[in-house]
């Protein structure tokens, strides 16, 4: 009877059934080599587990523990989803038909202008965006700053009008996603800007690397974002 | 600090010891901690409660090590080996690969495919089935990439165990 490798190397582990741990041991009996192996699995294990368990024993980093003690990217715990999202869809289609709408009649200073690339953050929305320090309370809140993955530097942000996330061209603040604005729905004017989690997991899919700090932001802030 | 972030914190130490078992330092192990913790908590929606959070940890931790760690690690390789090549004359290299220990630099001259199945089952002591999951491979897969990645260990560490 011939004991495959990874029959032995898992009979060593103790992941085999009892069944096939009988077949194992039995063979075993008959050949000493195949003792030998198993052994030699087991010295292995306590080798490799040994050399890197001191590395668990290490005192944390305090820059990794301080992402967690004092996490500035304020999240909101996660909702229920199901119900939620087609709401979200028809605010999304909502909000879509007021940006239409804003768009079409040119409201002058509106938060939305239509430039050569499609839509483009103007008035108040283009002002937050350019000066606004990420976390500040306002008419309009930028929740994170990011570079995405062409290098562009992005921005999630929330107001009574229109959540969603700007990228920075050459014309301007390019609105990648938008949805109707948060702000709407909650009497609380302070509370306003707590992202959206869809919106989170969207830019979390847009940004290369992590999210700007505070002072890589202020850096981005004076040159222009660009 | 909410729950979410406790328990997180409670992992770290699992995770640094993860990270350094994939990556090629500890300079870059720590990289790859800080960047999981951020997409964890980016993507913290998207994890289940009642489900493992250390399983969905190495999960973020092993696809960013992909993301970024392999493009990297292959051009260091040829730097490194380059550099072994040229003799034990420089201080800095050789200084290096003794602060490593043997057993690190033998698990870095695995394949990224069996070096992620031995760190999972061998270093972080996960049952085949759990490392399984979090690489999203069948049991039979991992078990192959795991005795080849055991069997390369054996020979490289010259079996004195």
């Amino acid at each position: 009877m011939t004991i495959e490798p990874e029959m032995l190397m898992a009979y060593a582990d103790g992941e085999l059934d009892p069944l096939n741990a009988k077949r194992v041991e039995r063979a075993i009996a008959d050949d000493p080599a195949l003792a030998q192996q198993v052994e030699r699995h087991r010295a292995l294990r306590k080798r490799i587990s040994d050399s890197f368990a001191p590395i668990a024993d290490e005192p944390i980093p305090d820059q990794l523990s301080a992402l967690l003690k004092n996490n500035v990217v304020d999240l909101p715990a996660p909702r229920r989803r199901p119900i939620l999202t087609r709401w979200r869809e028809a605010a999304a289609l909502a909000a879509c038909l007021v940006l239409g709408l804003v768009v079409g009649l040119k409201v002058p200073h509106g938060p939305v202008s239509s430039g050569a690339g499609g839509l483009y953050a103007s008035g108040s929305l283009a002002a937050a965006l350019n000066d606004q320090v990420g976390g500040a309370d306002g008419a309009v809140k930028v929740a994170v700053s990011f570079r995405d993955k062409q290098g562009s530097y992005c921005r999630v942000f929330s107001s009574s009008a229109t959540d969603g996330i700007a990228c920075r061209d050459a014309s301007g603040w390019a609105l990648r996603r938008t949805q109707q604005g948060s702000t709407t729905q909650r009497s609380d004017y302070a509370q306003a800007g707590s992202p959206d989690p869809d919106l989170m997991a969207a830019a979390q899919d847009m940004m290369a690397g992590e999210p700007l700090d505070a002072k890589a932001e202020e850096a981005a802030r004076s040159a222009g974002w660009r | 600090m909410a729950a979410f972030e406790n328990e997180m914190l409670a992992l770290l130490p699992r995770l640094r010891r993860f990270a350094r078992a994939l990556a090629r330092d500890a300079a870059d192990a720590d990289d790859l901690c800080q960047m999981t913790v951020e997409k964890a908590l980016l993507a913290r929606g998207s994890w289940q409660p009642g489900t493992r959070l250390d399983s969905w940890m190495y999960r973020i931790m092993r696809n960013a090590w992909i993301d970024t760690g392999r493009a990297r690690g292959r051009a260091s390789e040829t730097f490194v080996d380059a550099e072994a090549g040229s003799g034990m004359g420089s201080d800095g290299g050789a200084e290096a690969r003794v602060a490593l220990g043997e057993v690190e630099a033998a698990m870095r001259r695995l394949p990224d495919e069996q070096r992620e199945a031995v760190a999972l089952v061998l270093v972080e002591g996960l049952a085949y089935k759990e490392a399984a999951e979090v690489l999203d491979i069948p049991i039979g897969t991992l078990t192959s990439r795991l005795v080849r990645g055991r069997q390369a260990l054996m020979l490289d560490l010259g079996e004195a165990a």
